[in-house]
């Protein structure tokens, strides 16, 4: 950029100027909890008790932590329902995005209308849902009693509990996978299709020859950026079961809030949430080294 | 020869016209499948808030009824919901004037200075869990004794609208061309007024986007009020979300409620649509 020669230092402090309040909220906002929540991990707190100057107890929080088999169950449900969500929102996303890409009369309208699911909030999700899931006057089992299915027992069942769940986080965000599918494919040049249908190439050849491979870069980054939200899930599992049957849907940001605001266990919280922010950078590095490596 | 490509094209036409009036058959029938799973539980939540309480429970499910306000009544007579409203609207409304005020100029400088570390930092919050922050903000708001004020909600749920704006804002201020402010600068004109007379118009459609999905995002949020609000200022989601418990078998109440929440989202989306998918993906597809 061209320089002014008479720079007065208000010129020369503004970039500073105007990135430093969202720098300085940042960091007093996001950056001091986390440094806190180290603290709290060694110190014991009680409601009522100061700020600072916490009994220091080592690392008995975080042994507790490890110790407590609810801690690992919720890991795996994390774990678990995660992946089950994810897989499902990705493939059924990319389906749905190749299915709005395409030009009938009408796509328009429908693409915000498939959008619906995405922004509605999760407590009014949930609560639909838990209707549609009601195990005597839900409209699912009515609909499957209809066709002569068995009822399912869904919300009510430890079994069946996290597919229930699934089901709900599924129908929430494959269609967001979906839209960032379409802005993959709407930005895909033209000049392959025109090669391989003049070679007499197949819509499905081209599909899975051409669109596909070309999206894969747009699908992992719609994949990571879910997976970071999915595996700190907490608004559907806690408005639809709090955890429940038995502690079968309990994810470990259920957990974390669990042992926080209900036990007043702020150091095992803080563990648990310190461990769940470990393995979402983890899993988010790895799926960045993938994309790197293999795209 | 002449009658002869005229013919074969012409058989080739109607060939391709069949073609794509087949295959765009294909494409609304599963269109409508996919349509039926995704929209329906939506449809059912607004069928199922005005029905009578006998509607609902019926069995086989009703889908001719005649509608009525009972619930909605109820919701603003017998309990506080009006207030709730307003109290979603202060935080959310506050949230997003204060994410636009701080997230709008970092991403300009960010854009424009070659300080993108800085907007990257705002990430963090996109990645960590939202109880690892509570955790220590409900520490030392219950020790200031700050917890169920506005300002506490307003505040912590920037901690969502200011990384988004700062993300979304990025992408549109990279991509005004810099001739434009260039001759700006040389006649003598300060930075800040160069962002406010010339980026900030110039960006609007992104201002509103970003204005948009921020208000969507914290309107939504639920976690955070969850803990940190209190008798006085009790957000909407909060509120549904509590009257679960209440009226546990008022499924019209329930779905009253849980219209009442989604309603100001869906008009939302239906006003900025046409930019709304585009800027909730330019990020990641780019």
């Amino acid at each position: 950029m061209s320089v002014p020669s008479s720079r007065t230092s208000l010129t020369r402090l503004a970039p500073w100027i105007m990135v430093l309040p969202s720098v300085i909220f940042t960091v007093l906002l996001i950056g001091f909890p986390i440094v806190y929540v180290i603290y709290l991990m060694f110190t014991k707190w009680a409601p009522g008790s100061s700020f600072w100057g916490l009994p220091f107890v080592g690392l008995d929080n975080v042994k507790a932590t490890f110790k407590d088999v609810l801690f690992w169950k919720s890991t795996w449900i994390t774990l678990k329902i995660s992946a089950i969500s994810l897989f499902f929102e990705v493939v059924l996303g990319t389906y749905l995005g190749i299915l709005l890409s395409k030009s009938v009369k009408g796509i328009k309208v429908l693409r915000v209308l498939f959008f619906f699911p995405a922004i509605v909030p999760s407590v009014a999700a949930g609560m639909v849902w838990v209707q549609l899931y009601d195990p005597s006057l839900g409209f699912l089992n009515y609909v499957l009693q209809t066709f002569h299915l068995p009822a399912g027992t869904w919300l009510n069942d430890p079994e069946s509990v996290i597919y229930a769940l699934s089901i709900v986080d599924i129908w929430q965000w494959t269609p967001f996978i979906a839209m960032i599918v379409l802005g993959g494919i709407q930005a895909l040049p033209e000049d392959p299709y025109e090669a391989a249908y003049m070679d007499g190439a197949s819509k499905t050849q081209a599909l899975f020859y051409i669109t596909l491979p070309m999206l894969k870069q747009t699908i992992l980054i719609a994949l990571m950026l879910r997976s970071v939200d999915m595996l700190r899930i907490f608004d559907t599992i806690y408005v639809m079961t709090q955890g429940g049957p038995i502690n079968s849907s309990t994810s470990l940001n259920i957990y974390g809030y669990q042992q926080g605001f209900l036990y007043t266990s702020m150091g095992k919280a803080s563990t648990a949430m310190l461990f769940l922010l470990l393995i979402v950078m983890t899993i988010s590095f790895l799926l960045t080294r993938w994309r790197k490596r293999y795209v | 020869m002449n009658t002869l490509t005229a013919q074969k094209s012409a058989q080739s036409s109607v060939i391709a016209v069949k073609k794509t009036w087949k295959s765009s058959l294909a494409v609304y029938i599963q269109l409508a499948v996919c349509f039926i799973v995704f929209v329906f539980p939506i449809v059912w939540m607004l069928m199922s808030a005005f029905k009578e309480n006998v509607d609902i429970t019926s069995y086989p499910p009703k889908f001719i009824f005649s509608p009525t306000l009972d619930h909605f009544r109820e919701l603003f007579v017998s309990y506080p919901f009006g207030k709730y409203i307003v109290n979603s609207l202060i935080v959310t409304g506050g949230s997003t004037a204060l994410g636009l005020l701080l997230g709008v100029p970092a991403a300009y400088g960010a854009a424009r200075y070659g300080l993108q570390w800085t907007a990257f930092l705002t990430l963090i919050a996109r990645m960590a869990p939202g109880i690892l922050f509570l955790i220590p903000w409900y520490v030392i708001a219950s020790q200031l004794k700050i917890t169920d004020t506005y300002m506490t909600l307003i505040v912590t749920h920037t901690v969502i609208t200011m990384p988004l704006i700062v993300w979304l804002m990025l992408s549109y201020f990279q991509e005004i061309p810099k001739e434009i402010e260039e001759s700006a600068l040389i006649d003598g004109c300060g930075p800040f007024r160069v962002l406010w007379q010339i980026n900030i118009p110039l960006a609007l459609p992104g201002i509103s986007v970003s204005t948009a999905l921020s208000f969507i995002f914290s309107w939504n949020y639920f976690l955070f009020s969850l803990v940190l609000s209190g008798s006085n200022t009790t957000p909407l989601t909060v509120a549904a979300f509590n009257f679960i418990g209440v009226a546990a078998v008022d499924w019209g109440g329930l779905m009253a409620a849980a219209t009442v929440i989604t309603v100001p989202v869906l008009i939302i989306v239906a006003l900025v649509q046409r930019w709304l998918i585009r800027g909730l993906t330019s990020g990641a597809v780019k």
